[in-house]
Order: C-alpha cells, then sequence, then structure tokens
C-alpha cells in the first residue's frame, strides 16, 4: 500500500485527525495538566483553596503510610506481570503451534470471558472462595474436610482476581508477535539439528520478546490501577494506591493531596515504563542487527 | 530417539495442559455465577440445593435494574459510535498517510490505553468538577460516555488498523479512473472493504464500555450502570439475584462475540474466494 505524503492543510489529515485529537486534548491532556496544578494547592474546610505551594507535596513525602501502600501497589503489579507472562507464554505458544483448528474456537472463549462484565466475574470467585463457597465444597467431598480452604479476603485472593482480570493481555500480545515468527527459521533450526527445547530457546522466545515486553508493561500498568480486586476479594484489609486515592476523593475529600497521590502512581508508571521502552529498542535494534 | 519422545510427550502436556488449565480458570467465576443463578435457596452456598428459576421472576418482580439496564444501553451505544468512528479516521491516518508530529499523533492517541483506568477517571473527575463549578452543570451519563470515547477508541484504532493493512489500494484507483468522486469511492469501495474491521471494532467497543466499571464510577455522577448497580448491590450484601442478573447480561456479550467471529470468517473466506478467482 502507498503512504501518502501529508501536509496538515490538507483537509483528508485533518478529518481523519482532528476530531480524536480535539477529544484527547480537551479531556485527557488538559484535565492531566489541571491534576498537576491542583496538587500544588491546598484544602481548606473541604474546599480548594487556590494558594500555590508544597503543603500536599510536602505531606505526600513526610508519610511513610503512603509509600508502604505505594511498594505494596508496587510489589503486587510486578508479582502479577511474572505470573501473567510465564502462565500466558505456554498458552500462546500453543494457539500457534499446537491447535491450528481449534485456534478460532478457543480465541474466542478466551476474547468473550475477557469482555465479560469484571465486577461480575470477581462476584463469581467470592462465591467460588468463600468459606461456604464451591471450592470448599469441593474440597470437603474429596475429604479434606469443612472449610479447608480460607483464601477470601487474603492479598492472595486480590492476586489470583488481578491475573485473572489481565492475563488475557498477555496472551494475545504474545500470540500476535509468535505468529510474525518466520516459520522456515524454526525448520532451519531443527535441520541443524537442534532439539526442540533449544528451538524455543533460541528462536521462539528471542523473536517473541516485543510481544512479551509490550504485555508485560500493559499488564504492570493495569496493575498499578487495580481498585475492584483488593476492595472485593482482598476485603480490604490491605488497600492499594487505587483504594488510598479513592478514599482522599471521597471520604476525606481532600483533592490536592488525591491529584498528589495520582501523580505519584502515574510517575512510578511511566519510569517503568520508560525503562522498558528502553529495553524495547535496544533488543529490536540488536534483533535487526543479527538476522 | 526415546529422549527426544519423551521430550515431545512433555511439551504436548505442558501446552495442552496449559491452554485447557487457562480455559477452566477462565470460566470458574461465570460457570459458578450461572449455577447459583439458578439455586433455589436464598442464600449463596454450596452445594446448590435445588434447581429453580425463581429468582429470575424475582428480579423482574422488583425491576429496581432497569434504570441501570437502559443506562448501560445508552451508554454503551453512544460509547460505540463515537469510538468507532473516531478510532476508523485516526486509523486512515495512522496506516495510510504520512505527516509532521505523527509521531506525537500515535503516541497521544495511545497513551489513554496505559494509563491505569481508576486514576484516568479520577484526573476527568477533576476536569469535570472544575467545568461544573465554572458554567455550573452536574456529571451525569455525557461525562461518562466522554471517559469511556477517551478509554476504548484505541482499542479501535488497533482493529481497524490491522484491516487497514491488507486493503488492496488499487481498487480506489480504479474506481475513480471510471469516474467515481471521493465520496463515491469512500462509500462504494473503501468502507465496504474495511467493513468487517469496522464491524468488530464496534462490538468489542460496545462490550468494553458494557462492562466497564472504574470509568462510570467515577464519571457518571448519580446515573447508574449495570456494573455500578452490581457493585453497590453486593457491597449491601449478596442475593441471589445478582448471579442471575449476571447471567442475563452475558448472554447479548456471548452472541455479540459469536456474531462478530462469524463476520469476519466470512470476510476472510470471501477475500480467499476473490484472490483464487483473478
Amino acid at each position: 500500500m502507498r503512504i501518502k505524503n501529508m501536509s496538515w492543510r490538507h483537509p483528508a489529515l485533518q478529518i481523519a485527525t482532528l476530531p480524536l485529537l480535539t477529544v484527547l486534548v480537551l479531556f485527557f491532556l488538559i484535565p492531566f495538566g489541571m491534576t498537576v496544578l491542583l496538587s500544588f494547592q491546598v484544602t481548606k474546610l473541604y474546599q480548594v483553596a487556590w494558594s500555590w505551594d508544597l503543603t500536599t507535596w510536602k505531606d505526600v513525602f513526610s508519610h511513610s503510610y503512603y509509600w508502604v501502600i505505594m511498594a505494596r501497589t508496587l510489589k503486587m503489579a510486578l508479582i502479577c506481570v511474572v505470573l501473567c507472562v510465564f502462565l500466558g507464554l505456554p498458552v500462546a505458544y500453543a494457539l500457534v503451534n499446537r491447535l491450528p483448528s481449534m485456534e478460532n474456537h478457543v480465541k474466542i472463549l478466551i476474547v468473550f470471558a475477557f469482555l465479560a462484565d469484571a465486577i461480575l466475574k470477581t462476584f463469581g470467585w467470592v462465591l467460588f472462595f468463600d468459606r461456604s463457597g464451591v471450592l470448599n465444597g469441593f474440597l470437603e467431598v474429596l475429604g479434606f474436610g469443612p472449610a479447608a480452604s480460607d483464601i477470601l479476603f487474603t492479598p492472595t485472593a486480590a492476586m489470583i482476581a488481578m491475573v485473572y482480570n489481565l492475563l488475557p493481555y498477555t496472551i494475545f500480545t504474545i500470540y500476535l508477535s509468535m505468529m510474525r515468527i518466520d516459520r522456515d527459521l524454526i525448520a532451519a533450526s531443527y535441520d541443524s539439528g537442534a532439539s526442540k527445547l533449544r528451538t524455543f530457546w533460541e528462536i521462539t522466545l528471542p523473536l517473541s520478546k516485543p510481544g512479551l515486553l509490550a504485555g508485560a508493561v500493559l499488564v504492570f500498568v493495569l496493575g498499578l490501577g487495580v481498585f475492584l480486586e483488593p476492595k472485593i476479594m482482598g476485603g480490604g484489609t490491605s488497600p492499594l494506591a487505587a483504594e488510598l486515592i479513592r478514599q482522599t476523593f471521597e471520604t476525606r475529600v481532600n483533592w490536592p493531596l488525591g491529584a498528589a497521590l495520582t501523580i505519584v502512581v502515574i510517575g512510578i508508571g511511566a519510569l517503568t515504563l520508560m525503562f522498558f521502552g528502553y529495553l524495547l529498542i535496544k533488543t529490536t535494534k540488536s534483533q535487526g542487527g543479527n538476522t | 530417539m526415546s529422549r527426544y519422545r519423551f521430550e515431545t510427550h512433555l511439551a504436548n502436556v505442558i501446552l495442552y495442559g496449559s491452554v485447557i488449565a487457562t480455559l477452566v480458570f477462565f470460566y470458574i467465576p461465570i460457570v459458578t455465577l450461572v449455577a447459583f443463578s439458578l439455586t433455589e435457596s436464598r442464600f449463596l452456598t454450596f452445594p446448590i440445593e435445588g434447581f429453580s428459576l425463581k429468582w429470575y421472576s424475582a428480579l423482574f418482580a422488583e425491576k429496581n435494574f432497569l434504570p441501570a439496564l437502559w443506562g448501560s444501553l445508552k451508554l454503551s451505544f453512544v460509547v460505540t459510535i463515537l469510538s468507532t468512528i473516531l478510532g476508523a479516521a485516526a486509523a486512515v491516518a495512522w496506516m495510510r498517510f504520512k505527516f509532521r508530529f505523527q509521531r506525537s499523533f500515535q503516541v497521544l492517541a495511545f497513551t489513554p490505553l496505559l494509563f491505569p483506568q481508576l486514576m484516568l477517571g479520577v484526573v476527568m473527575l477533576l476536569w469535570f468538577s472544575v467545568l461544573g463549578n465554572f458554567f455550573d452543570f452536574s456529571m451525569a451519563l455525557w461525562s461518562a460516555v466522554l471517559g469511556h470515547v477517551v478509554y476504548i477508541t484505541p482499542f479501535a484504532l488497533i482493529i481497524i488498523a490491522v484491516q487497514i493493512h491488507g486493503f488492496d489500494d488499487t481498487l480506489e484507483d480504479a474506481a475513480r479512473d471510471s469516474g467515481c468522486s471521493n465520496w463515491e469511492v469512500l462509500r462504494e469501495i473503501t468502507i465496504p472493504i474495511l467493513w468487517p474491521g469496522i464491524f468488530s471494532a464496534g462490538i468489542f467497543a460496545f462490550l468494553l464500555s458494557w462492562g466497564n466499571f472504574y470509568l462510570t464510577y467515577s464519571l457518571a455522577g448519580t446515573s447508574r450502570t449495570l456494573p455500578t448497580f452490581v457493585f453497590s448491590g453486593i457491597a449491601n450484601g449478596s442475593s441471589p439475584i445478582f448471579p442471575a442478573l449476571a447471567t442475563l447480561t452475558f448472554i447479548p456479550a456471548l452472541i455479540l462475540v459469536g456474531l462478530a467471529d462469524f463476520f469476519r470468517r466470512r470476510a476472510a473466506e470471501r477475500l480467499k474466494s476473490d484472490t483464487t478467482e483473478t
């Protein structure tokens, strides 16, 4: 397909880009800028007073409580990334290499589970893990005694729900980059006597790195913002950043503090993203040099 | 040789096993909900005591979910149309044009996808509150529409961009050579060929909006949609009405996903038969 060079004066380019640009500037860039400005104000009698000082930021940096929650959020997001990558990798590989006839059906099943209402699915998990729920019912039948598992309302339950909601992202990004691997490279590797494991390790895995990293970044960023899972499944005993921010806005009605905490979370996400972006560019460049 | 065979067997067990385990994992909560919606008891405990449809009739007798259902339908419908149109236009610019600041445009169009959803909601909530104080309005479904559009358009953009990737633009030249105006080319050639992509982008957008909790929760003001209705319902103690409601919302989603796949496959087959004929 030809790619046309376009000047911004061309009406076709304006029609194609300006509507989306307007929406994004008005309802994404400007609000974000305003959040940054708001973090430099203070709150008096539940009202924002426009005063331009660093009180809120001093508050954020002097309370270790906030940073304990941030560290916990970071830890949960990173564990979730590792789990999603390791669970998604074999599924994506099997979809590409083992299930050519079933591929579409499995994909539809995954897409449907992914698109179904997140809060209803989380509620389903609650019913499953409940003390008198499905899991304990089965365990009792198997002879483990009544209420053998007491997992609900623990961080483990929150993690299971997080992996549940975010795993499809890694499956699909890894799947997409594995689809694009040239089959001849794998055949060539077998012809030169490499074992399956070695071929996977030296051909498939390096070539699916872009998808792996993209999926990992998506899961990480989305994992930083989870709220439903720790609240419903974790029982609210160990709150994460999103819950803290929601409380700051709704219960404490301290908007500047909420704005500052939002920026801290987004900052942590952005820094990690830049780091992974740097890695991604480096690996794709070195790959381009090799082949 | 036997070692090779063992390796193959082990790999197969791991690979097929992981697919099966993942599917079971994905469907545990969904099947649990559907099963509990058919219980006879008013407590959600396992094993399920007896089967009945009485919670469905209880749901329809109470009718308090209807405003939320109506809100969900309106929200998802408007969001689907806006996101699909914006995403299609941007996908054309992304794939077929080269222009100054293209990189910045691409980065900006994708950032909402990489923004934690609750944070996106909070940031927009602050902005709407400031605007609301200034112009004297309060948030309702329309502000949730804007939030959804910002978040969902990148998804629509990717799906349509993939469809554009396989687009044969000599067809447009041929139509233009035979005297079609730009508008006719767009209407008769470009949109029909890109239609499978646009259609699946629309369905994806609808379902993402239908199931979205975070953005609606922050931005819809006092308006309710099904996810926020269920959230407040569970917070007040669970009743078998919610599994019944859940099952009812799964059904349209299932139909839409199946429909999208049917159209995608039919388009792929048509494309294949076209290329073999020529």
